[in-house]
């Protein structure tokens, strides 16, 4: 029972990662029906640029000109890293996928595919191909809790989530913007006949799920510090899964299916071994795909893709 | 009347267009016999220009590679380009223009496989000259050719059905396995399947059988994709293919008994030239012929209206069926040789990089089209073994270049274009005939 | 026996009753008409009979063979073709493949000639080419043949779904609004090429219209269909002078 609820709380933190991440495939796709696949790159992007951040902050408040403590590094930290990373995005935006918006689904998808190339590889040019390790900005306290050990970073990682993914949802539900992206993700041919910018709000929704990517980022750099440029390719196809899974453009799907991938990933690993993580994990989505052909929470029609 | 101009002192060729008329008479046998003569010259005489110009060794890929690390290279380099392939090329095929052009009326005369037959040995004997001056060139080669077999059938799934499949390297690492057990099991004396069972040298004349068995497998396991198909199409149809991605290469690596992560080695050396370059003709032809039958076709017709293919008699559950295995198979097949040409094969070869390559020459060269992944195969594999020298830069380069080609056209270079054998060898004297 | 029967057949859409107690029954060499306001169900009639949608009650009869269930393939290869409202053609294709491929069913080379281009496959190829060209003669679009449908101008996009429908061999064939947003001129195309259909090559006939005129001048008999429901039938007189069907349908289109 103690180990099983440990496992829990490993899944919900390894879940919150998916789920981050995922948020960000599925707005994109929920306004312009197509997959951002160089977001898995934005994530990794989004992690570099906050250890980069991180280890400025650090530096400073090492030279003792202003001393600060490591939670205010963090904050600070999450906070100029979505800004700087939702530049990453909406120039993807401007480049990969506004010159195709007429085009092919396919190709975008493409496109999508080379910038994510380009971003891993200018990062190998930039950094190196060593690792990089995330500085740990709060000192690791672990709670007992009847036998079940809680670290306070794992709580910290789980709440931040969350409360990013309330915000979302707020902000989609409650503001022009937001109410803006839902008519847009309803009809893509008539809203911009009604007055939204849809450049605008294109723009707007790969920033904010830029921005998602590099909290995700940060917060995975707290849990595993060791960053490389390659960690966007593993963590960004699996999320991209879950995306779907969730149903094409749920914001709620997304979400949840983030947290399921997440359990069904911990759990398999928990009963069999290791190796097999994949392989069962992959297998189970493949069956609930072939199942439910349209996700939990997907519309089904018969999309197709346009040639 | 196109042909009385040039004669006619009034319309004096000039510039671009006279080039073009001069070049668009030579038919495909003149320009194959003018390669000919050029690889030939360099095959004798290369090595001694190289020598007299101070190079250190004949240019391998065109002299891009030897510009690239040494750029000081760069006006010996051009010149040796121009004198052993530009010049002789040009030369050659305007002399040859009228002879050629008899010939291939000639032989355009007889069954169509024979002159397809004279053509596909001068373009072996091409490649086969010109592979002799280095073993790095024939390995290019190879992984060109196998290259060019495994975007042809992805383009079956994703340009001809219009679906986008991401299983491409898992059907690929299915075929190199199976081939690989296969031949390892019967011929090679190795650490995992013990001593040879048969004498090497049989293996040779059964290896195609290997290849065979290996796009079979392959085949079968696109039945997991194939029977989804059925209600699911686009997005999650994608997903599940890569999905299927993600199994098979997990499934590799957590089997002990083909090697688990750390691959199978010590496959025979089967995969020579002529083995794969047979192939790869066999699957141009036959993957051409379906795709231009009226039984073929029936996937662009479930691609642009599975309900209308469906109510004009078309068995759209079959033709997906066909259509994946069809590619599978040929994936597979691909596969196999790409195991016995590296004569190495691991899980790890087999995921989303490969993916990407084999996607972006698809894409690249055009949906829908044989020339279109010739092409594409062709130059991306060329292109990213020429800017080898660049390292990871060639790496910001070749997306960057896909991005142009994706914005300034979608579908790709030559997207939508019938590939007819017979009207590439026509003789090109008469002016109906001239491209 | 009649060439095509239908038995009472109803179809539910979820809770939604669409179809209720359909009958028909069309004679070889028959027009038959089916009118009805927008909304009445006619397109869904077409989709039962033709497979799309599976009926939930009732019996459709193929020269005395039941073919309720089987796939729109196979019911298309046993003799009903059909064009559809929104035209749905091939965008990537030509027009003479449009036609070349509703012989698919036909077609008796198989995969292995395919593959390898046998003789057998050539033979059949050339087959269905001239008989594609004939049809397309026929509809006056020959031509056009080797153009991409979307350049065509819609009358012809129209005539090639036609000679499409025409290609699978159909003893009934399913006419959905053969002249929606026609101009008059395709109009009277259309009429001349229908009747020509009829009396050259003999088959029933079964379109749906919303164009009085031509249903009048064009059917034998023609049922009245409103809310899933078939109100009248009866020939093009007594339709005109039925009571219920001038206030449910005509009474409207009658002051257009």
């Amino acid at each position: 029972m103690v180990f099983f609820l440990q496992n829990i709380i490993n899944a919900l933190q390894w879940g919150s990662f998916y789920a981050m991440i995922a948020l960000g495939y599925s707005m994109v796709y929920s306004i312009l029906m197509l997959f951002n696949f160089a977001h898995g790159d934005i994530f990794m992007v989004g992690a570099y640029i906050g250890f980069g951040v991180a280890t400025g902050l650090v530096t400073l408040s090492a030279t003792g000109f202003i001393a600060l403590p490591g939670w205010v590094i963090l904050v600070l930290t999450i906070l100029l890293s979505m800004f700087l990373t939702s530049f990453v995005g909406m120039i993807v935006e401007r480049v990969g996928y506004r010159p195709l918006r007429d085009a092919p689904r396919a190709s975008a998808a493409i496109t999508g595919l080379m910038i994510g190339i380009i971003l891993e590889t200018g990062n190998l040019a930039l950094m190196g191909a060593r690792r990089v390790s995330f500085p740990p900005l709060i000192e690791s306290v672990t709670y007992n809790i009847g036998g079940v050990f809680v670290t306070n970073k794992k709580i910290l990682i789980v709440v931040v989530s969350l409360a990013f993914m309330l915000a979302l949802h707020l902000f989609v539900q409650r503001t022009r913007y937001g109410m803006a992206m839902r008519a847009m993700a309803f009809d893509f041919v008539v809203v911009p006949l009604m007055g939204v910018p849809v450049n605008t709000i294109a723009r707007l929704t790969f920033a904010i799920g830029s921005a998602l990517a590099a909290v995700a980022g940060i917060l995975f750099g707290l849990a595993y510090p060791v960053l490389d440029p390659y960690m966007g390719i593993v963590f960004g196809w699996k999320a991209f899964v879950a995306a779907i899974l969730g149903g094409r453009g749920s914001i709620m799907g997304a979400t949840l299916a983030g947290f399921l991938l997440g359990f069904i990933e911990i759990f398999v690993a928990m009963i069999f071994p290791s190796t097999l993580r994949d392989l069962i994990a992959y297998s189970i989505i493949l069956l609930i795909l072939v199942f439910r052909p349209h996700g939990f929470f997907g519309e089904p029609y018969s999309a197709r893709l346009r040639l | 009347m196109e042909a009385n101009r040039d004669k006619s002192p009034s319309h004096p060729p000039r510039g671009k267009g006279a080039l073009r008329r001069a070049c668009g008479r030579v038919p495909l046998l003149g320009w194959l016999l003018a390669i000919l003569c050029a690889v030939l010259l360099e095959h004798y005489l290369g090595k001694a220009l190289a020598d007299l110009l101070g190079l250190r060794k004949i240019p391998v890929l065109l002299g891009v590679v030897t510009i690239l690390k040494k750029p000081l290279l760069m006006p010996k380099t051009v010149l040796f380009v121009f004198l052993i392939y530009a010049l002789p090329i040009g030369l050659t095929a305007r002399l040859i223009r009228e002879p050629a052009n008899w010939l291939a009326e000639r032989l355009m005369r007889m069954p169509v496989l024979i002159p397809a037959a004279v053509h596909l040995a001068i373009l072996y004997a091409i490649l086969h000259i010109w592979g002799d001056v280095s073993a790095y060139r024939v390995l290019t080669l190879k992984l060109t050719l196998i290259a060019v077999m495994l975007t042809l059938s992805l383009n079956v799934i994703n340009g001809y059905m219009g679906e986008f499949s991401c299983s491409h390297p898992g059907f690929m690492a299915l075929g190199a396995y199976a081939t690989s057990v296969f031949t390892v099991g019967l011929f090679a004396t190795d650490k995992i399947f013990g001593p040879a069972l048969l004498p090497e040298a049989l293996g040779v004349y059964l290896f195609p059988v290997a290849l065979f068995l290996g796009g079979m497998v392959a085949a079968l396991g696109a039945l997991v994709i194939a029977i989804p198909s059925f209600r699911t199409r686009g997005d999650y149809l994608a997903i599940i293919s890569l999905a299927f991605l993600f199994i098979v290469k997990s499934m590799i690596e957590n089997l002990e008994f083909v090697g688990g992560p750390r691959g199978l080695s010590s496959q025979p050396d089967y995969a020579s030239l002529p083995m794969v370059f047979s192939a790869c003709a066999l699957c141009v032809w036959i993957i051409n012929n379906f795709v231009r039958s009226t039984i073929g076709k029936a996937l662009n017709a479930v691609r642009d209206d599975e309900m209308a293919a469906d109510a004009m008699t078309v068995n759209t559950r079959r033709t997906k069926m066909v259509a994946f295995m069809f590619a599978a198979f040929w994936a597979g097949v691909a596969g196999g040789l790409f195991a016995h040409v590296l004569r190495y094969v691991n899980p790890a070869t087999f995921g989303i990089q490969k993916l990407a390559e084999v996607l972006a020459m698809v894409y690249f060269g055009g949906l829908n089209s044989v020339y279109g992944s010739i092409v594409g195969a062709v130059s991306l594999s060329m292109l990213s073994e020429a800017l080898r020298p660049l390292e990871i830069f060639k790496w910001i380069i070749i997306p960057l270049l896909l991005i142009l080609v994706m914005i300034f056209r979608p579908t790709g270079l030559i997207a939508f274009k019938e590939f007819d054998g017979r009207r590439l060898m026509q003789p090109r004297n008469r002016p109906d005939n001239e491209v | 026996m009649a060439l095509l029967e239908i038995r009472h057949m109803t179809h539910h859409f979820g809770g939604l009753r669409a179809v209720h107690d359909y009958n028909l029954s069309i004679e070889p060499g028959q027009v038959r008409g089916l009118i009805g306001p927008n909304g009445a169900g006619k397109t869904t009639i077409f989709n039962l009979i033709t497979g799309i949608y599976r009926p939930s009650e009732g019996q459709i009869l193929l020269d005395g063979a039941p073919i309720a269930g089987l796939a729109p393939y196979q019911i298309a290869d046993r003799g009903l073709g059909r064009t559809f409202q929104d035209l749905r053609l091939w965008r990537h294709m030509t027009v003479l493949e449009h036609v070349k491929l509703a012989h698919y069913s036909k077609l008796r080379y198989g995969l292995f000639g395919a593959f390898f281009g046998t003789p057998a496959r050539h033979r059949e190829e050339d087959r269905i080419t001239r008989r594609s060209m004939e049809l397309l003669e026929m509809m006056n679009v020959a031509h056009l043949a080797d153009q991409l449908v979307p350049n065509l101008p819609y009358g012809a996009q129209r005539r090639v779904e036609m000679a499409r429908a025409l290609a699978t061999g159909p003893k009934v064939l399913f006419l959905d609004e053969p002249t929606a947003g026609m101009n008059p001129e395709e109009l009277i195309q259309m009429m001349a090429i229908i009747r020509k259909v009829r009396q050259s090559l003999g088959l029933a006939i079964f379109l749906i219209e919303h164009r009085l005129k031509m249903v009048m001048e064009l059917c034998d008999i023609i049922q009245t269909l409103v809310f899933g429901e078939v109100i009248a039938e009866g020939s093009p007189e007594e339709i005109q002078n039925n009571p219920a069907v001038i206030e449910a349908y005509l009474g409207k289109e009658i002051v257009e």
